[in-house]
Parts: C-alpha cells; structure tokens; sequence
C-alpha cells in the first residue's frame, strides 16, 4: 500500500530531520522515484518554462540556414506535391470524391504533426544535454516542448489548406471546408494526435538516452506506421474481409488498421473538416483508451528513468 | 536550526567496460537497463563519485568545499541542485535553492537580458510578478542596464558573468551553490560579489562555494569542506583545513596544476616571487650562460618562526625536479624577508618554465605547519647566449628534452689492461 501510494506521489509528510526552519518551505532529496502526480503537480508549477523551451526548438530549427524561415514553409510542403502528383495523378489513388490533393493535405497534416512530435521528443535529451547537466527542471519539460516544431509545421500545413480550400472554391466553385459544429471536433483530433506523439515520445526518449540505435530505428518503424494510417488512402479503400488461403482464414484488414490508435483521429480530422469518409464511432474510444494507456505508462516510465537517463549524458 | 541537513549521499556510477559486445543475448536486460535495473554482469565497474557524505549547515555559513579534481565536490552540488539523483542518502532543506553551477547555463543566447530573467525566474520557481519587479535591481547590480534589448550573444564574458551572479542572488535564495564563479571575472566585481554574499550570508543565506583558489576561499568563507575521493576528509574551520590540504597535495604534486594555492595565512604572507639575476636585477628570462636567481619576497607576522622554502620546476605541464631546503631557517623577527634559490648556469634548455614556490612555516615551539603554496607564481624564457654553430653536425646535436646541463666530456685513449 506504502509502494502504491509513493507510486502516485502521495507519500506520507517528511519526517523531521535535525531542527529545521520551520518557516520556509521544506524539501527533500532522495534515492527514490517520485511519483506520477507529484511529477504532474511540479509539471504544472513549472509550466512557463515550457513556452521559452518551445520558443528556443523553434528558433534553433532554422537559424543556423541561408534560407531560414524558407525551410519552415519548404519541409512540409515539397513532399505534399510529390506525393499528390505520384499518388493522386499516377496511381489514380481513391479520396472520398475530393481532390486528391485536398484530402492528402487533411490526412498529412494530421501524420506530419505526429511525425515530427515522435521525431523531436524522441531525441529531447540530446537536444537539451547542456541544460539537462546543469538546471534542474522538471525532465518531462524536455519531451513536451520539443513538439513546438511540429506545431508550427501543422500550422503551415493548415495554413496551405485554407489556401487550397479557397482556389478550389474559386477554380471549381466548390467550398469543401466543412461549415458546421462538427468542424470544432478537427482541433480535438490534432490534439489526439500530440497526445499520442508525446506519449510515444516519452519512452522512445528514454530508450533514444540510453541507445543511440533506436535514433535510427525510429525512422523506420515511423514509416511502416505512416502505412498503418489512412493518411495516402481512405479507410474505405481498405477491404474489410481478405482471405489467407494457405491458412484457411478470414481476417478483416480494416477492422485491423482500427487497431492503430492513430487511425480514429485521423479519420475524425478528415471528417470533421471536410466531411471525408465517416466518423470512427466506437474505434475513437477505443484509441482514445489505448492512447491514455501509453501516455500513463510513458509518464511512469520516464520519471522513473529521467535519472538514469541524465547520468548517461 | 539547520537550513540544510545531508545524510549519508552517496552517488555511484556503473562504468561500462568497453570490450564486451552487445550481443542479443542480453538483449532483455539492454531494454531493461533504462529503468537503471542493477546489473552485477562483470562489465560494469561501480564507480562512487561521492560516499557516505554527511554533513548539516546553518543559516548564514558559507562552506567552501575544497578538494583535487575527481573528489566529489561538483557531484555534491549536483545532487543539492537535483540535476542528478543520489544513489544513497537523503537530503533535507528549508527554502529555495539557486544554483549556479555553470556561467549562464539557463541563459538563452538569443533573447535579451529580460526574456532571459523572466526565463531564469521561470527554472528557478520565481513566479513572474516576483521577477519582473527585480528586474531593474538585477540590471543595475549586473551593470548591463544600457543593454537590456540587446541579446545576450553580443555580450562580453564579463556581462554574461555579472548578469548570471546578478539573476542567482536576486531571486531570493535561501540557499546558494556557486561552482567556482566566485573566484572569476574581474577583481571588482568579485569583490562585490563577495561581499554581496557576506551580506546576505548575516541575513541568513548559506552557500555551498566550490573553488580551487584558497585565497578565494579563506576570504569569503566561514567553514571549509575538504573532499577527498568522494569522502569528507575534513570539515571546519577555514584556517585549519585549507593548510591542512595544502599540506597533502603539495605531497602529491601531480594535482597542483588546478590548484590555486594561497599566498597568505596567519603568520606570514608570500609578497612576491621573482626571477633576478646575480647582481640581484629583476630580470625576465633566464641567459643559459649565467646564474640566475629565484626570489621569494614574504612578510611575517609573527616572531620566532621558521622557514623551509621549495621550489618546482616545470615545462610543458610536467615537473622536472623539485628542490626544497633542507633545513628550517630561523625568522626571529616580524618583518620582511627574502629567500633566494640559484638556478645554476648552464642548465635550463631553451624553453619556458614555470617555477611553483611553497613556503612552510612553522613556530619555533610548535610541530603544526603553516603552508603557503603559489601555483606557476612565475614564468620565464630560458635563453642561449652563444651564436649557434650552424653546420649539419651541431644541428644533430641540437639540445633535446627538458633540461641541458652542460656535462664535462672526457675522451681519452684507453689504457692498455694486462689480461689475466
């Protein structure tokens, strides 16, 4: 019961030690981990800091190139042509009945900000070594704040939607950003989708700290996971009974792909903004679910190796 | 009342032996090891940075923690700054803690001085309202209020360091732990930073100082940590355990190159160490064709003491000898001395020395000594004074390593031995 409760940080009061000052504040320094809740409560008393460490990702992304602010715009946006002249003109790939260059756009955007937010907080001890070894701070700060560059790279992203959205009003008359409630439930799904980018982080950051090969790893398994997700291809393009013959089994991809807690929000973002596909229903709790899973068992995980992980620096 | 309360810390590392591989069998316990899970394979080496250390201050002490490079004292101010978790022991202490364990480390280079204090502020606990009313208090005792807008890249050294101090002592600290930054920057402001600390150390302030420069140390501080290998060698007054350390590391002189020793204690002072010659001129390097001297100037303050001088000769960051008198001689009077060693003509090669001085001193009725040691207290060029015969022989001839004694050759013919 002791450990259960040191586990959520609700350790019993610090036992006298020596005649301290009782006036002041008093605080200890122990060999132990402290909790999950008391790590949320230091998070949130320390939360200002947060704002200068994303303000700093941000600034030191761009500012040691020529072209600076250039890249900010060019990252995100040279593969979205790429792909929508391969995928969307090439291989004639299937988007709900929108273009295909619109519902890429909706999809990537959703994926990039996961993407980039896995990518930066994964590496977040290595970003922040100077500061790690000399301040202390709360350590879930460095996972947290390294997604300011996905941020703002979603906010380009966004921004160039809006900007199709109206040529495709003025080229083909249509308006395709959907105007009703439900668009409110797009800022929900891109939260989702941080939520789970830093929950993954947060224990590829600690393994990235303590082995440099999951550095490259990542890249790959991000990849194989970029498939996983209806961002290229609708759900509905999914088949939902395939047959492996060898094996006499029926299995349902689509019913699997739900399985990826990425899939719900991603098709909620689609739906809610454009009105592509259908809304995920039940599978956005079950994500939801899995994505609180991960994101709790992270926190735990770090805070109990962010010592061990700032020893190694 | 104690204002900080160490019990039995201790810090261990596990060093990695390079040569075992990382094979797949031990793939579990490699996904394992970020936990820190303990792992007693014959790979790792347990290294204690620090063991055992306990120790309690009061308000108002500020504790220099001495010690050679490797001792623990950085690891200790680490750990009171929770930048790294203790392996063993438990810390307990009343309000906030500031830690200046690096020049400006929470320092954002690109922002100005106010982003940058607000920042600080943020790290350190500071709510904003606090902070952005000492502001113009930090400015002004950092003196950098003209540049308040400009980013601290286009800072000099000394700004940087002024603003840092400036920031850690405004924030109301109740404790303060300073890595050797009291002891740098220019003369003035160190001393005001000294005596900024005296000020606040009266209204209840304590510091942990670390530094390796005596004088430093004996002036600002009231009570003086010695670490050794991890371990509280000695714990008390200022006076007695830095003569006591100078004691033990001038024994060990491979340390001595981080040290800066100190030039005064209780009975006398080192005022100058010179380089002269033999008409007894000041001089500022040595001609290899003639005896030089090395003049060690000190003041007693007292009577009836004794002197053992010694002297080590260094090139290229590695003792050649020392020398050291034999005898102790007899001070009998307060007043100023002169010790004065001669360095042999034809002996030094054509390089740069660096001469270290230690004077021990000692009353005439008592055993316990009183060491002064000045680190590289001077350096000087050795120089030949004979045109250099130019041709291929002599070239390959050409003096080589660290000294060049003239030796008496003698080629003679052998005489002819009756064989037995």
């Amino acid at each position: 019961m002791l450990a259960f409760k040191r586990l959520l940080g609700l350790g019993g009061a610090v036992p006298a030690e020596g005649e301290l000052d009782q006036s002041r504040e008093k605080w200890v320094i122990e060999p132990v981990h402290v909790g999950v809740v008391a790590r949320a409560k230091e998070f949130w008393r320390y939360r200002r800091i947060l704002w200068f460490f994303a303000g700093r990702r941000i600034k030191e992304r761009y500012e040691s190139t020529t072209l600076g602010k250039f890249w900010l715009f060019a990252r995100p946006l040279m593969p979205m042509f790429v792909s929508t002249v391969v995928f969307g003109n090439m291989l004639k790939m299937p988007s709900d009945g929108f273009p295909y260059f619109l519902f890429f756009l909706a999809g990537n955007s959703c994926w990039r900000i996961f993407d980039r937010s896995l990518f930066w907080s994964a590496r977040s001890f290595d970003q922040n070594r100077a500061l790690l070894k000399k301040v202390y701070f709360p350590r879930l700060i460095a996972p947290v704040s390294s997604v300011a560059p996905a941020v703002t790279e979603f906010g380009v992203l966004l921004g160039l939607l809006l900007a199709a959205t109206v040529y495709y009003l003025v080229t083909d008359g249509k308006f395709y950003l959907r105007l009703s409630p439900a668009l409110l439930l797009a800022p929900l799904a891109i939260v989702m989708v941080l939520f789970l980018a830093i929950a993954t982080g947060l224990w590829m950051s600690v393994f990235v700290a303590r082995h440099k090969d999951f550095q490259f790893s990542i890249r790959y398994f991000t990849q194989f996971w970029h498939y996983l997700t209806p961002v290229l291809y609708p759900l509905s393009a999914v088949p939902t009974t395939y047959e492996l013959t060898k094996l006499h089994l029926t299995v349902n991809p689509r019913m699997l792909m739900q399985l990826n807690p990425l899939t719900a929000p991603v098709q909620l973002y689609k739906w809610a903004l454009l009105g592509a596909g259908e809304f995920p229903g039940l599978t956005l709790v079950s994500s939801l679910a899995i994505m609180l899973i991960v994101f709790a068992s992270g926190v735990w995980f770090f805070t109990r190796a962010e010592g061990a992980s700032v020893d190694r620096l | 009342m104690d204002s900080l309360v160490v019990n039995g810390l201790g810090k261990c590392y596990i060093l990695e032996r390079e040569s075992e591989g990382k094979g797949s069998r031990s793939f579990l316990k490699w996904l394992r090891s970020p936990l820190g899970g303990g792992d007693s394979e014959s790979n790792t080496r347990e290294f204690w940075a620090l063991k055992d250390v306990s120790f309690r201050v009061e308000p108002g002490t500020i504790l220099g923690v001495i010690g050679p490079n490797g001792a623990g004292k950085t690891t200790l101010l680490k750990i009171l700054a929770r930048v790294i978790m203790p392996t063993t022991g438990r810390v307990v202490g009343v309000g906030r803690v500031v830690s200046l364990l690096e020049l400006g480390a929470g320092f954002d280079p690109d922002l100005p001085a106010r982003d940058n204090i607000l920042m600080n502020a943020a790290i350190l606990g500071v709510s904003r309202h606090e902070a952005q009313r000492q502001i113009p208090e930090i400015l002004e005792f950092a003196e950098v209020e003209q540049f308040i807008n400009s980013p601290l890249r286009h800072y000099s050294s000394g700004m940087y360091l002024r603003l840092a101090f400036s920031v850690a002592i405004h924030m109301n600290p109740q404790i303060l732990l300073a890595d050797e930054i009291l002891a740098v920057g220019d003369i003035a402001f160190q001393e005001r930073c000294q005596q900024k600390v005296a000020e606040m150390g009266k209204a209840g302030l304590t510091v942990l100082f670390v530094s390796h420069d005596m004088d430093a140390i004996l002036r600002t501080c009231n009570r003086v940590m010695w670490l050794h290998q991890g371990e509280i060698r000695r714990l008390g007054d200022p006076e007695d355990v830095v003569d006591e350390y100078q004691n033990a590391i001038w024994s060990q002189a491979d340390i001595a190159t981080s040290e800066r020793g100190r030039r005064s204690n209780r009975l006398a002072e080192i005022l100058s160490v010179r380089l002269v010659s033999a008409s007894g001129k000041d001089i500022g390097g040595a001609p290899a064709s003639e005896d030089v001297y090395v003049k060690i100037r000190f003041r007693t303050t007292k009577i009836n003491l004794t002197v053992k001088c010694a002297l080590d000769l260094s090139t290229k960051a590695q003792i050649i000898f020392r020398a050291s008198d034999d005898t102790p001689r007899p001070l009998e009077e307060q007043g100023d001395y002169e010790a004065l060693v001669r360095i042999p003509k034809n002996l030094l090669a054509e390089l740069s020395y660096s001469v270290t001085v230690s004077c021990i001193f000692k009353r005439q009725n008592e055993d316990k000594e009183h060491p002064l040691v000045v680190y590289n207290a001077l350096a000087f060029l050795a120089y030949a004074t004979f045109v250099p015969d130019a041709s291929p022989t002599a070239r390959r001839l050409e003096k080589v390593g660290v000294l060049a004694p003239r030796l008496e050759w003698i080629v003679r013919k052998e005489e002819p031995v009756a064989r037995v």
